[in-house]
């Protein structure tokens, strides 16, 4: 009797739902894809209160199986039967693989201990077991602050967090953390045990792990030599999963503020925040960042490194401090993401002796093989044909001076313009005539530099030259011209 | 703006710090990028007056380090006729974003009571205090009487 009337109160609930909240009875269900061992993949519709027996009980039947013959993994663990799915922290369209129990194959695997004794029952999810603590440190060693807080741990002992750029939101979000298998990619593969850190989630090849997909054809890949091993990837947590190439890249300098850290520029607290990696772990807010990126970059004065790219270190000028993975630049907005990946290429195309279309508008990076050739011709931009050493059009013998060549292009009449463009230009030509007026070159770089004032001591501001040159010679700075025309 | 709270917050503790040879810090409420503010130094022959300054921070600030110009004249080797200073501390290699205003106030102050003749922006003066100390400290002293401002009265 009572289950009737808990049928119709039902009924009238749901009805009542649609009627007065439309679409709510919809979003509040969760539409997840199962995976099986066969390789089909199931739609399913789950209730976030439901646990994973429920889950088994329905994925069971489509397999031909007893719902006791099934398990379910999810990034990287076997998920409990009294888990529910709430706690799972899945998202619409996220993937669950279901696996057909079987006796486990002895592969030569170290068995860590960590989770074996739930193995049986399956295990929590890894969104449960991370705790942000363990990945506030590449290696997971605490810094002082942290270790004092340990003992009144409940506070500081979140659930770990994590902060990706994701390509298709086009923003920094929260990530979520998965795991597949490191050789056949499968998502149907559990870990050995947790990372404990960073280092074990970026560095490939740190925890192992049981491929359930295919275990034989991933262990004989390797020979049996070498155990099976997981590879931790991100998604974005804002926006409905794309499928399993639906990525996004940690940013994993970008971290919660754990020990309220004051930000060195503007003293605020705030969080998250991003830190450093140098050895003090100096933090700024990410609005301070975006600062120090912009004011850096305005002034070309990122570092071209050669395995890192185009980064910055440490505002506070700590040694070995590189921001190694650049994606943390996306921080920034498109244009100006754009102008940093502008000004990223032509320091590279510089720094590898290549040149730069001097035509306005072009800028396109030329690489040239032979270092004697002096005609460059601006194949894949404008086309313009130029001459290497003095940047003006392409000529036969010494180039003009500088003078002379401003003379030139004020006698006029050799050749005939468009006039639309010489209007154009006139702007162009003017900036140059004031470059070439108020600066000097860097003898080492050639980069402009203007004097406005004091002695004639010049040290290059461009990043990676810092040339101690004299404005008067024109060369190193030596004690003779300390001597002779320090202050002109 | 990264700029305006941060100097609102060092000028809130500069204040409260009662910094002796740093007074009358004046700033406009519409502009927190200009301080003005009276240096008081200790050591002579600069202790027979004071010297108005002005600091200006960029809007970038604190990636890029503040200018510091003086507004009272000043006979002094590292200073020169327009009021530009040279101040290692913000100059555009050494800054360090962490670097705080009374760190700069302190540096400013110590340069004053103790030129540095190595690093000169009027040469002929950082002469004349390399070899003539006293003929030097007679000039300066004059010139300090003649230009500079009235110091505070406690």
């Amino acid at each position: 009797m009572s289950s009737i009337i808990n049928a119709i109160k039902s009924i009238l609930h749901s009805m009542l739902q649609l009627f007065w909240f439309g679409k709510k009875t919809i979003t509040n269900s969760l539409s997840i894809y199962i995976k099986t061992s066969g390789g089909s993949t199931i739609s399913v519709d789950l209730d976030p209160t439901w646990d994973i027996k429920n889950v088994k009980e329905i994925v069971a039947p489509k397999l031909g199986l007893e719902p006791e013959e099934v398990k379910i993994i999810f990034a990287g663990k076997e998920l409990g039967d009294n888990i529910t799915i709430s706690e799972c922290d899945l998202g619409q369209k996220s993937i669950l693989h279901a696996v057909k129990i079987k006796s486990r194959p002895k592969l030569p695997q170290p068995r860590h201990s960590l989770i074996d004794e739930d193995e049986e029952q399956g295990s929590k999810p890894l969104c449960e077991t991370l705790r942000d603590t363990m990945f506030s440190n590449e290696d997971g060693s605490r810094n002082s602050a942290n270790a004092e807080d340990d003992s009144s741990s409940t506070k500081v002992d979140k659930k770990v967090h994590f902060y990706v750029f994701c390509p298709t939101c086009k923003a920094l979000k929260h990530g979520k953390l998965r795991v597949r298998c490191h050789f056949c990619k499968s998502g149907a593969f559990t870990v050995h045990s947790d990372p404990q850190n960073w280092n074990d989630v970026l560095i490939p090849k740190q925890i192992t792990g049981l491929c359930e997909n295919s275990p034989e054809l991933c262990a004989n890949l390797l020979d049996n030599l070498e155990p099976t091993f997981a590879e931790f990837y991100f998604k974005c947590s804002e926006h409905t999963s794309l499928g399993e190439q639906d990525q996004a890249v940690p940013l994993y300098l970008i971290r919660p503020n754990l020990s309220n850290v004051p930000c060195l520029a503007c003293a605020d607290v705030s969080d998250p925040v991003f830190v450093f990696p140098c050895p003090e772990g100096h933090v700024t807010c990410l609005d301070c960042f975006r600062q120090y990126c912009i004011t850096k970059l305005n002034e070309r004065q990122f570092w071209q490194h050669p395995e890192l790219g185009y980064t910055l270190a440490c505002p506070a000028g700590c040694v070995d401090s590189f921001i190694k993975e650049i994606h943390h630049f996306r921080l920034l907005t498109d244009n100006q993401y754009a102008q940093y990946q502008r000004f990223g290429t032509e320091e590279f195309v510089l720094r590898s002796g290549g040149v730069l279309c001097p035509q306005p508008g072009c800028g396109m990076g030329i690489l040239v093989d032979d270092p004697d050739c002096m005609k460059i011709t601006c194949i894949n931009g404008c086309g313009y044909v130029f001459c290497r050493n003095c940047l003006q059009g392409y000529h036969i013998g010494e180039c003009d001076s500088v003078e002379d060549g401003l003379k030139n292009s004020g006698s006029g009449g050799c050749y005939s313009v468009d006039p639309a463009r010489v209007a154009d230009a006139r702007w162009d030509e003017a900036s140059k005539v004031a470059i070439k007026v108020l600066t000097k070159p860097c003898p080492k770089c050639r980069t402009p530099t203007e004097r406005d004032g004091g002695c004639m001591h010049m040290i290059c501001t461009r990043a990676g030259c810092g040339f101690h040159w004299c404005w008067v010679c024109q060369t190193d700075w030596t004690r003779d011209c300390m001597g002779s025309h320090w202050f002109g | 703006m990264a700029a305006t709270r941060r100097l609102q917050k060092e000028l809130g503790d500069i204040r409260n710090s009662g910094l002796k040879s740093f007074r009358d810090i004046q700033v406009d409420e519409s502009n927190i990028l200009t301080w003005q503010g009276l240096i008081v130094p200790d050591n002579p022959p600069y202790n027979k007056g004071a010297f108005k300054i002005e600091i200006n921070f960029p809007a970038e600030y604190p990636f890029k380090p503040p200018k510091i110009n003086f507004k009272t004249k000043i006979y002094h080797p590292n200073i020169d006729e327009k009021g530009q200073v040279c101040l290692p501390i913000i100059s555009a290699e050494n800054w360090k974003p962490a670097t705080k205003t009374d760190q700069v106030i302190q540096a400013l102050v110590a340069l004053v009571n103790e030129p540095e003749p190595e690093h000169p922006l009027r040469g002929d003066l950082a002469e004349e205090y390399l070899k003539d100390k006293k003929k030097f400290t007679k000039n300066a002293e004059e010139y300090t009487k003649k230009h500079s401002e009235k110091r505070p009265a406690d």
